[in-house]
């Protein structure tokens, strides 16, 4: 027997917050899916179980889900619902990764402008793993 | 088969102090539309208008391909409306009030009424005057859903819930519309809500629509521009449509922009530097358009 699906857990969402409310799901969930709480085959809601979890409008968890699904990260079955893709996992991960990388300009950037050169630039990088590698170690 | 549940066209109500209209009006079948304005822009007026309170000076109002004078009827048998004043107590309960309402609608579904009930926490034997406000909302809420309408309409509807009967009647105005063929109009003056809930709106001001269409889509249209001009520089006169001031000082401005819009490519033309486009919420978005209506 299979175990029971645990039921699908995403953070709040607010249209205050950073992007629009059908980008904040697809970041939830393929947080979900790349941190492996979401595996391969596992059912996601209906458009209507979630819309109701996140109150949010039907066309906003549409849009996330056709968006997950262009991306490869999900897939539809007319009539069985929507499930996590095989390669989702993987996906996923390139997509958390793409969006590290534009983090990580966006921070070069802001610094960069405060006048730092390459190499001060990069010191600052290698400080920073330094504090979070320090950091890992003490819990 | 007509797409549109609600089509208002040229409408126009004229009262000694404030005039509603011309006004154009779409509402998809199957959405859930928020019809958002301040107290006083006309929200009560609409509604009226198309329940057939009250006669228009000009324009027309269909309902599901329906004339609202000449099928007024047939309108209002398949259109529901739910107003907020909450004047139940005569019926002294819960089951009284139901059992009073259901026998004027042959369409009425008792198992939906049941399921309702349980959802929305009321029981038959509740006395209605005891009642919390919220639980009066959603009683009203029951006796209008029940009736399985094809237009639900709903006048400031979630004002004055707290968070968990909001998610409860989000929940059923979601279910009702689930299968597309449903359609719910609720009028608000409060935009967070809405903001979520609503997959079309229609902002509403001083008798005027000022923007209808997908919420998403509007939301994504528009942003909230920050620029610089270079010292002793101002903005050519006339501004562009797409663009609107909201405040400056010196070479820096903030502005609303219609990302759909030329205004983007004006202002680079214009020397606009270090452009940085921020999200709106409806709310703030609705505050910079009804700076830009009374400006016009």
């Amino acid at each position: 027997m299979t175990p029971a699906p645990k039921p699908l857990l995403l953070g709040p969402i607010s249209p205050a917050a950073d992007g629009a409310l059908y980008q904040q799901i697809v970041d939830r969930i393929t947080r979900e899916i790349s941190e492996g709480r979401l595996l391969p085959g596992a059912a996601l809601p209906s458009f209507r179980q979630l819309a109701e979890a996140l109150l949010v409008s039907l066309i906003t968890v549409k849009r996330a889900y056709e968006e997950l699904e262009r991306e490869g990260i999900i897939f539809r079955r007319q009539g069985l619902g929507t499930f996590v893709a095989e390669h989702g996992h993987a996906r996923s991960r390139e997509a958390k990764l793409a969006a590290a990388k534009e983090l990580l300009r966006a921070g070069f950037r802001e610094a960069a402008e405060t006048g730092l050169k390459p190499a001060a630039l990069a010191a600052l990088a290698q400080e920073i793993l330094q504090e979070q590698k320090n950091e890992h170690q003490r819990h | 088969m007509n797409t549109n549940a609600i089509e208002i066209r040229g409408l126009i109500k004229k009262y000694s102090a404030f005039t509603l209209g011309p006004l154009n009006l779409t509402v998809p079948r199957g959405a859930i539309y928020g019809l958002i304005g301040p107290n006083g822009a006309g929200k009560t007026t609409i509604i009226d208008l198309i329940f057939g309170l009250g006669k228009n000076d000009a324009g027309r109002i269909t309902v599901l391909g329906l004339d609202h004078r000449a099928d007024e009827v047939a309108l209002k048998q398949r259109a529901a409306y739910v107003s907020p004043d909450l004047n139940f107590q005569v019926w002294g309960r819960v089951g009284k009030a139901i059992h009073f309402v259901r026998d004027f609608f042959p369409d009425w579904d008792d198992a939906y009424c049941a399921e309702l009930m349980q959802a929305f926490h009321l029981n038959a034997s509740d006395k209605i005057a005891t009642l919390s406000f919220g639980a009066k909302t959603k009683l009203s809420l029951l006796l209008a859903l029940a009736r399985r309408p094809e237009i639900l309409i709903l006048d400031e509807p979630t004002t004055g819930l707290d968070a968990i009967s909001k998610q409860q009647v989000f929940s059923e105005l979601l279910k009702a519309v689930e299968d597309g063929e449903r359609t719910v109009l609720i009028s608000s003056h409060g935009l967070s809500d809405i903001e979520r809930f609503a997959d079309h709106i229609g902002l509403l001001k001083s008798g005027n629509l000022l923007l209808e269409g997908r919420t998403d889509e509007i939301v994504d249209r528009f942003r909230l521009a920050e620029f610089f001009l270079a010292d002793g520089t101002t903005l050519k006169h006339p501004l562009p449509a797409g663009l609107t001031l909201l405040r400056g000082n010196e070479n820096r401005w903030l502005a609303l922009l219609d990302q759909t819009s030329a205004a983007p490519l004006w202002l680079e033309t214009q020397g606009a530097k270090n452009l940085t486009l921020t999200r709106l919420t409806l709310e703030d978005l609705f505050v910079a358009l009804a700076k830009e209506k009374a400006a016009a």
